[in-house]
């Protein structure tokens, strides 16, 4: 009877254990990160009582979690590859969502600043069509500049979110590290699990992974280490390190990922940082951010010089040689903080059709200069020797770095399309001075008694208006050769063909009579005139980007169609890695969760255990009172 | 086999699907709303390319409509100007007509003169017209300056010779005008090969404006083609019954085999040489010359000029007569040559007309074809979204009643 009673409270211990664990199940049902617990049972040891092994009850080993490692490490990488599309997949919405508006976009302002040109083409002396032109040049340079500023700020945006981001995981691998400490205390303490330790370490590492993908090793004693990138530890046991941020070292105010170890020594390692929010902005940022800025550089410069370019080849209405029609920026060359050397590189963009969208580091490796790509790290040959008669040519820049005395290892970043887009301004306010004429034209004399006409002439080279605009006499020796102002004589004359003088060019055709003569001069008074407009319009058009290869229409065309597939691409993995990650979560709550149902029915299955142990007791007290009943006599 | 499931997944679950079909019932929504398809270039990256290039193109065309639109009217308002201008020199020929009778007197003569002034005045407006924009029609690029000017000598151009070219289509240019210099100054001279003018004159002859009966001798004769034909009186009975031919060094002409060219001159009939026939008739004084020279052009004001000078000129004597007679036969030469000057310029403005057309008919067209391409790109089927929208809308409430019906399920309501 005395076994009889101690079977039963060994009983009524273990399941009133079982009930608290059910309550506090129960009680965590929704508390995030939680894992259901449960109570580990044995039998206790058997009494031999001469004719066998009489049992004596049950006693409780343990209080464990239902937990799965495997589960919970591809809950963890699913966790830090959602979040990286995620955040990536929203800030390339904002991007998209800037270039969306087809009527409003960079595409629809280009037409209608190329209309206003035709339209000046169409009245070249009407003030109110160049004052459109002036207007829409305006909102083209307000539309570059909104992008470009919004660009800018998705860039500080950035910024201030990766401060946010290290700050947060420096912050949880702290937590890990202490809670690494506290469980190895406790498990050498006890030998019992720590479980809500335990899982609180989980949630940890939930939210570190969340803004970077980590990998985790177990240690014996129960810490876990957690490692970063290309295994740079973040958590040792009870020591955590720090991610930091630091500024470019080309001074362009960006932010970088450092490391710093315990030590307190910081070492970059942007590159080596991979999901999880922190990776997922920090891929955006080179992957969709810079390239878009670069481009709409390109596209600004694309437009400023060919504008400029034509510009200059005409006259306004004063009659006065056009200048700029549009300012741009120049490129941007940025010394690496710690360059020994002194003086200053100089970069210009030379040639528009081989500009690039992208960023170079140039180099001085001790006995020459070398360029690269800044993304890639390709190498890019220069021709040239560096000096200003003979710069150093590549990407379509011309780089002379005889202004500067280098020491082995000085670098320089070079910007060639970033900086463009600031400086992008209509450096014309006045309609007057749009040159939508050509300071030359052509006449045939009226005394001509041949059949020969001539072209009102094209401009091919304004670098010296004087000359261009001095009166050149083409006079017919006979029907067949002309002479040229007193120089060449008797040139053969070819109908149709060019000839070019002066920097301009005109066509005879027909059947001039010999003594015919036609007579390009300056072009004065001829306000009517829209050859230049006209070429403007034509040249805006041309294939000028990216050697000759696209127009700036089809630049605007493929810059928003771009970042229309990223987006479209991100939110694409964005969506399926959220089913994974809900495939991951599903699975784990599937041994992790919480079901009330079955706690319920724990519930009913423990009280009844407890009762009939109870029973037994009350039974073992009837047994008691018979045996006692029966003595009694 | 199946899966134990956590009783806060089971919420999350349900209300996870509730929230994908809200939003996608958002999105439709917002579709219907926009009658868009393509929202942004994320929605389709392909189709949100080629929206782009369709609205570029239509907006260009919208731009090359309105330029076809100011060449229509600048060369309408050009046209009106030449009907004008055609009318005028019909009257002007009829008062040559008229003038060259042989039976007006002077009084006659000079107030055909005077109609002819108001005329010069008339022809001058016309080559000095607008356009709608204020801009002179015919001055080249000198579209602010007046462009024909009378000074001193006569009515002189100060405007250029440059024309304007207009873009009409994507692949099509037209020339919207024409030079002032191209219309009233680049008329042909005397019979549009060479001109006839009065040298020494005292006798009563006079001239026509010849014609060439040979081009070949005409084009083979050497330059400068310049010859004076003269009248000369070998017999010394004192009247000018031969005519010889000089050459532009004043030495006689003389013909393949080298012998001077000559004739006996009989009044009315033609005097040939090199090609060319000339034909005089009255009676010339000994060392009356009348100078052929290759034409050049001359403008419609010095025709006209030319005429009032002539007919202001006294006409009472038979040689005067005779010199009047020479200049209207010029002026009625030039006057031909000026209609069909004009004639040639009406019929390339038609043909601009016709060219403009058929480039308007050319951009309706394309800008029918884009927009139907765009709106197949980017515009929304609204039978297909609507009855999405249905689908989603039902969707959405099963999930709601699914949910509420599963979670108010509990073992412990039994307990």
């Amino acid at each position: 009877m005395a076994e009889m009673l101690s079977t039963a409270v060994s009983a009524l211990r273990a399941f009133r254990r079982q009930l608290d664990v059910t309550s506090h199940n129960i009680a965590n049902a929704s508390t995030p990160g939680y894992s259901r617990q449960r109570v580990d049972m044995t039998t206790r040891e058997p009494q031999l009582m001469g004719n066998g092994y009489v049992g004596s009850g049950v006693q409780v080993t343990g209080i464990a979690r239902y937990y799965d490692d495997l589960l919970s490490m591809q809950l963890r990488d699913s966790t830090s590859a959602y979040s990286r599309l995620e955040i990536y997949s929203s800030k390339a919405a904002v991007l998209n969502n800037l270039f969306a508006d087809s009527s409003t976009g960079l595409s629809a302002s280009l037409q209608r600043f190329l209309n206003a040109v035709q339209g000046v083409a169409n009245e070249p002396s009407s003030s109110a069509a160049r004052q459109v032109m002036l207007s829409e040049a305006q909102s083209l340079t307000q539309r570059l500049q909104t992008y470009d500023a919004r660009l800018n700020e998705l860039d500080a945006e950035i910024n201030a979110r990766l401060k946010g981001e290290v700050a947060d995981i420096s912050a949880a691998a702290e937590n890990i590290a202490q809670l690494n400490e506290k469980i190895a205390a406790a498990l050498a303490t006890t030998g019992q699990p720590p479980n809500d330790l335990l899982d609180e370490r989980d949630r940890q590492l939930s939210v570190l992974s969340q803004h970077v993908k980590v990998s985790v090793v177990k240690q014996d004693d129960g810490a876990w280490n957690v490692f970063i990138g290309n295994g740079q530890s973040l958590v040792l046991g009870n020591q955590a390190a720090r991610l930091v941020t630091y500024e470019d070292p080309f001074g362009s105010g960006r932010l970088g990922v450092a490391y710093q170890s315990a030590s307190g020594a910081i070492a970059p390692i942007d590159a080596a940082i991979s999901g999880g929010s922190l990776g997922g902005i920090m891929d955006f940022r080179r992957e969709m951010l810079d390239p878009a800025r670069n481009q709409l550089g390109q596209i600004a410069i694309g437009i400023a010089s060919a504008a400029n370019l034509q510009h200059h080849k005409g006259v306004d209405l004063t009659g006065a040689m056009g200048g700029d029609l549009f300012g741009i920026g120049e490129a941007v060359v940025q010394g690496k903080e710690g360059n020994g050397g002194s003086g200053s590189v100089t970069v210009s963009r030379t040639d528009l059709g081989a500009l690039t969208p992208y960023d170079y580091v140039l180099e001085y490796t001790g006995s020459a200069w070398s360029l690269r790509r800044a993304d890639t790290g390709e190498a890019v040959p220069m021709t040239g020797s560096g000096t200003a008669g003979a710069p150093f040519q590549a990407a379509g820049l011309s780089i002379v770095t005889t202004g500067y005395a280098p020491a082995a290892g000085d670098q320089f970043m070079i910007r060639p399309t970033a900086g463009a887009i600031e400086k992008f301004s209509v450096l014309i306010s006045d309609p007057t001075k749009i040159a939508a004429a050509a300071p030359i034209i052509a006449s045939a004399s009226g005394t001509n008694s041949g059949t020969g006409t001539i072209t009102a002439g094209e401009v091919l080279d304004a670098s010296d208006p004087a000359t261009l605009r001095s009166t050149v006499n083409i006079v017919f020796t006979s029907p067949t050769t002309y002479s040229i102002d007193g120089g060449v004589t008797n040139l053969p004359y070819t109908p149709g063909g060019a000839i070019e003088v002066n920097g301009w060019r005109v066509r005879i055709d027909g059947v001039p009579a010999t003594g015919d003569t036609f007579t390009v001069k300056s072009n004065v008074g001829g306000v009517g005139d829209n050859r230049n407009a006209l070429a403007l319009s034509d040249m805006l058009g041309q294939r000028l980007l990216s050697g000759g290869a696209e127009s700036l229409n089809d630049a605007v065309t493929r810059f928003v169609g771009e970042i229309g597939a990223s987006s479209n691409r991100a939110n694409v993995s964005a969506e399926a890695q959220r089913i994974m990650r809900e495939d991951a979560a599903a699975a784990m709550d599937g041994v992790s969760g919480v079901n009330l149902d079955e706690e319920a029915a724990n519930i009913l299955r423990f009280q009844q255990a407890y009762q009939a142990a109870a029973q037994i007791i009350a039974i073992s007290q009837t047994l008691f009172d018979t045996l006692l009943a029966a003595t009694r006599r | 086999m199946s899966y134990r499931i956590s009783t806060g997944r089971m919420h999350d679950a349900a209300i996870a699907q509730v929230l994908g079909r809200q939003s996608a019932l958002s999105r439709t929504q917002s579709q219907i709303a926009s009658g868009l398809r393509v929202q942004t270039p994320a929605d389709d990256p392909v189709a949100a390319t080629r929206i782009l290039e369709l609205e570029r193109m239509r907006s260009q065309l919208v731009q090359f409509g309105k330029n076809a639109d100011a060449a229509i009217n600048r060369l309408s308002i050009a046209e009106q100007a030449m009907a004008d201008l055609t009318g005028l020199l019909q009257r002007v020929h009829q008062l040559a007509v008229q003038a060259n009778n042989g039976a007006m007197d002077d009084t006659s003569l000079r107030s055909i003169a005077t109609e002819l002034k108001t005329r010069v005045q008339e022809l001058q407006d016309i080559a000095n017209r607008r356009d709608a924009g204020g801009e002179y029609l015919f001055a080249g690029f000198s579209t602010q300056t007046q462009p024909f000017v009378r000074t001193g000598g006569g009515v002189t151009y100060t405007g250029d010779q440059g024309v304007r070219t207009l873009q009409i289509s994507p692949t099509q240019r037209i020339v919207d005008g024409f030079s002032g210099a191209h219309v009233f100054l680049d008329i042909p001279e005397g019979n549009g090969t060479f001109a006839v003018e009065v040298g020494v004159h005292a006798g009563t002859a006079s001239i026509d404006t010849g014609q060439v009966v040979d081009s070949a001798a005409w084009n083979a004769a050497p330059l400068p083609h310049q010859y004076t034909i003269r009248f000369t009186d070998p017999d010394l009975d004192g009247t000018a019954d031969t005519w010889e031919v000089l050459d532009g060094n004043g030495d006689p002409l003389l013909d393949g085999d080298g012998n001077p060219v000559t004739g006996t001159y009989v009044a009315g009939s033609a005097i040939e040489f090199n090609g060319i026939q000339v034909k005089v008739s009255g009676s010339p004084a000994v060392g009356d010359t009348f100078q052929i020279r290759p034409a050049g052009r001359e403008s419609l004001f010095d025709t006209l000029d030319a005429m009032i000078a002539a007919l202001d000129a006294p006409a009472n004597t038979p040689e005067s007569r005779a010199r009047l007679g020479t200049a209207l036969n010029q002026a009625l030469a030039q006057l031909a040559q000026g209609m069909d000057h004009v004639i040639n310029v009406r019929a390339e403005i038609g043909a601009r007309l016709s060219t403009l057309d058929s480039a308007e008919t050319m951009r309706a067209d394309l800008d029918f074809e884009l927009s139907g391409n765009l709106s197949e790109l980017r515009d929304l089927d609204y039978a297909e979204a609507i009855s999405r929208m249905n689908q989603q809308l039902m969707g959405l409430q099963a999930a709601q009643v699914a949910y509420s019906r599963i979670a108010q399920l509990s073992l412990f309501d039994y307990l």
